[in-house]
């Protein structure tokens, strides 16, 4: 039977002129990675730090580990990791005695094995006697990562971890926090990247002012939400438009591209034959399988791109 | 507390301004004032006689313009009440002042000493002699017309060692290093910790803000132990000073310490940015400084400050130092130390209570 490692129970956290978090709920089992998914400023960071213990609710209840977080957490802050939003090192330690330094506020004395056996987890076995205010971008969230895990905890919360990285280095660290999981780690992680939650996680709870609008595995999401398959005419333009409205359809026209949804996998053969004998040029014919962006597009009526919502 | 230590002394503008930078203090005022006067002197003095000639001869001296008077009880022992109020020169006129100005200006001979008690080899002290030789001189030529009766007998403070001018200054920089080093500094590291969001990871550990705030404590206390040593031995080594280190004194810096790293980290609960953090530290910093006697006497000061400066902590600090370093007087710088601890629980209850490391 699975454990619930996180329980959320109609949380709101209410400032003077805002809800930020209004009435939200959810479970995270153990060992599951769970994803907040939303735009900047729907409400994913005030989440996340209530069960970190940062904040306080205005209501509701908030249970990581079995432990009510308004009053509980010293009880359990070893056994919980986070990397907060933003996460910046002490610069003038290296990240050998960073990881050390973090130990001993955890009341753990680490050798100096396991201390590089953290470094090396994360990747910054070369690095390890850097200063970090010399560290990249990418090597100071590792960083910040080996610190979360020196305790080594249940739970992580990773919040917002790879905003603001490079492609390269946002994919590298990816492959760490999989790992986190397949250790057995229960991970939390908010993100305004649709890919890295449909990449990561195994539950995705979708945000947008303070509430959760759709909730359930990328799969889930997709086949609910996604509208199904799409055919794309790409470069046949307005006259393909024309041309698809002659056969009784009805497409979209996305830039130069003419897109025809396929609500039903059953229907695609039959679409695609049809599509097919169109005459009008144009360079390819290609299916396309619904995502989070579609999903987030279906539910939210926008495009999220860097966090920020573009209609 | 190493951690923090090693990020401290990798700053080097830090480690700078804690270890470097009350020396070359030392050497350029040492330099400067090591073997001249420099302020206003305030001049102590015992009238035995309370007469009008008595009264006449203390308002010619405070219309010199370079002497100030203040009076001694008449009841208290001279040397005693120098030694405890940590006096750098006082005048005693004694009794029968009147009576000798009066037979000589009827013709008898006659003569008064007043004794000048202070320390010799200081500037304050020669000014003081040539003020009341002075006024003496002034009195004979035009009360007795040139026939010496005033004479001024110069003598050391009984029981004090020979004094210099770094003796006396000394415990104002160690004042002034007491207040800088921990106040200056817990105000940047907590506009650092809040911009850089420092406090709200360290809010994911077990460490809790009384344990931190008191290991900011024990750095700052051992770094100004070895800030002070260092200052002491430029004293010693380069300006031949007598004061030394005494227990009180490390009890007092000890708490000093434990006041301004408090009051740093209560002033960081409005800190929002680097820039606030050094506006707020410098304007409560700076005037203290030079208002608490870190640099001339509180006495020098015009009335309205000197009772200002009764409600500035670092008064305590200065006159605490001042009382057991250079007049090894520690039973006033006992109270010095407690009131200097009173302000230092007050600021560290502040101080744990109101910082939070909690959003809200």
């Amino acid at each position: 039977m699975a454990e619930p490692v996180i329980e959320v129970r109609d949380l709101v956290k209410r400032y003077a002129d805002l809800t930020a978090v209004d009435g939200v709920s959810f479970q995270v089992d153990r060992g599951m990675m769970f994803s907040l998914l939303g735009p900047n400023g729907a409400g994913k960071t005030t989440t996340v730090e209530i069960l970190e213990g940062l904040r306080d609710p205005t209501s509701g209840d908030a249970r990581v580990l079995g432990v009510d977080v308004r009053s509980g957490y010293r009880k359990i802050r070893d056994r919980v990791g986070v990397l907060p939003q933003d996460f910046e090192p002490f610069d003038r330690l290296k990240p050998r005695e960073a990881v050390a330094y973090w130990a001993q506020l955890f009341g753990r004395s680490m050798t100096a094995e396991e201390i590089s056996g953290i470094i090396q987890t994360v990747g910054l076995a070369d690095r390890a006697d850097t200063l970090a205010m010399n560290l990249s971008g990418g090597e100071k969230r590792r960083l910040g990562i080996a610190m979360s895990l020196v305790g080594r905890p249940e739970v992580v919360f990773l919040d917002e971890p790879t905003t603001g990285l490079d492609p390269s280095a946002r994919r590298e660290l990816w492959g760490l926090i999989r790992q986190l999981k397949r250790e057995g780690t229960t991970i939390l992680l908010t993100t305004h990247y649709l890919d890295e939650a449909e990449q990561l996680a195994d539950d995705v709870a979708i945000m947008n002012h303070g509430k959760i609008v759709a909730r359930g595995s990328p799969a889930e999401l997709i086949a609910q939400h996604g509208g199904g398959s799409s055919i794309v005419l790409a470069g046949a333009g307005e006259d393909g438009l024309r041309a698809v409205r002659a056969r009784g359809i009805t497409p979209e026209l996305q830039g130069s591209d003419v897109v025809v949804k396929v609500p039903v996998a059953g229907d695609m053969r039959r679409m695609l034959e049809k599509l097919a004998s169109i005459d009008t040029p144009l360079n390819e014919i290609y299916t396309k399988r619904s995502s989070l962006e579609d999903v987030f597009m279906n539910l939210v009526g926008a495009r999220m791109q860097e966090g920020v919502l573009a209609t | 507390m190493k951690a923090f230590g090693t990020q401290y002394l990798r700053s080097r503008v830090g480690a700078f301004f804690a270890l470097i930078f009350p020396i070359l203090l030392i050497l350029l005022f040492g330099a400067i004032f090591g073997s001249s006067g420099s302020t206003t002197v305030t001049l102590y003095v015992q009238d035995l006689d309370n007469k009008p000639a008595s009264h006449a001869f203390i308002d010619a001296l405070n219309h010199t313009n370079v002497t100030t008077t203040r009076a001694i009880p008449a009841s208290a022992n001279f040397s005693q009440y120098i030694r405890e109020h940590s006096i750098n020169v006082a005048l005693q006129i004694p009794v029968g002042f009147q009576d000798a100005l009066a037979k000589a200006q009827n013709g008898t001979k006659a003569t008064v000493n007043l004794t000048l008690a202070g320390d010799q080899t200081q500037s304050s002290y020669g000014i003081a002699v040539s003020v009341v030789d002075a006024v003496a001189t002034a009195f004979n030529l035009q009360v007795v017309r040139a026939s010496p009766v005033v004479n001024v007998v110069p003598t050391s403070i009984p029981g004090l060692r020979h004094l210099t001018y770094i003796d006396l200054f000394l415990p104002g920089i160690i004042g002034f290093t007491v207040l800088s080093t921990p106040l200056f500094g817990m105000t940047a590291i907590c506009a650092e910790y809040r911009s850089r969001r420092y406090f709200k990871l360290l809010a994911t550990t077990k460490l809790s803000k009384a344990e931190w705030l008191a290991a900011k404590v024990i750095f700052h206390i051992v770094l100004l132990f070895v800030s002070v040593a260092l200052m002491v031995l430029t004293g010693i080594f380069i300006f031949g000073m007598k004061a030394g280190l005494t227990p009180m004194a490390l009890l007092i810096i000890s708490a000093g310490t434990l006041e301004f790293t408090s009051m740093g980290m209560a002033l960081g609960i409005f800190v929002r940015d680097p820039e606030t953090g050094a506006a707020i530290a410098n304007a409560i910093g700076f005037p203290m400084m030079f208002l608490a006697g870190s640099f001339f006497p509180v006495d020098a000061m015009p009335a309205f400050l000197q009772t200002f400066a009764r409600f500035l902590p670092l008064t305590y600090i200065n006159e605490g130092l001042r009382a057991t370093m250079t007049f090894a007087t520690d039973s006033t710088a006992l109270v010095d130390l407690v009131i200097t601890l009173g302000f230092a629980v007050v600021f560290f209850v502040v101080a744990a209570r109101g910082l939070s490391w909690k959003s809200k």
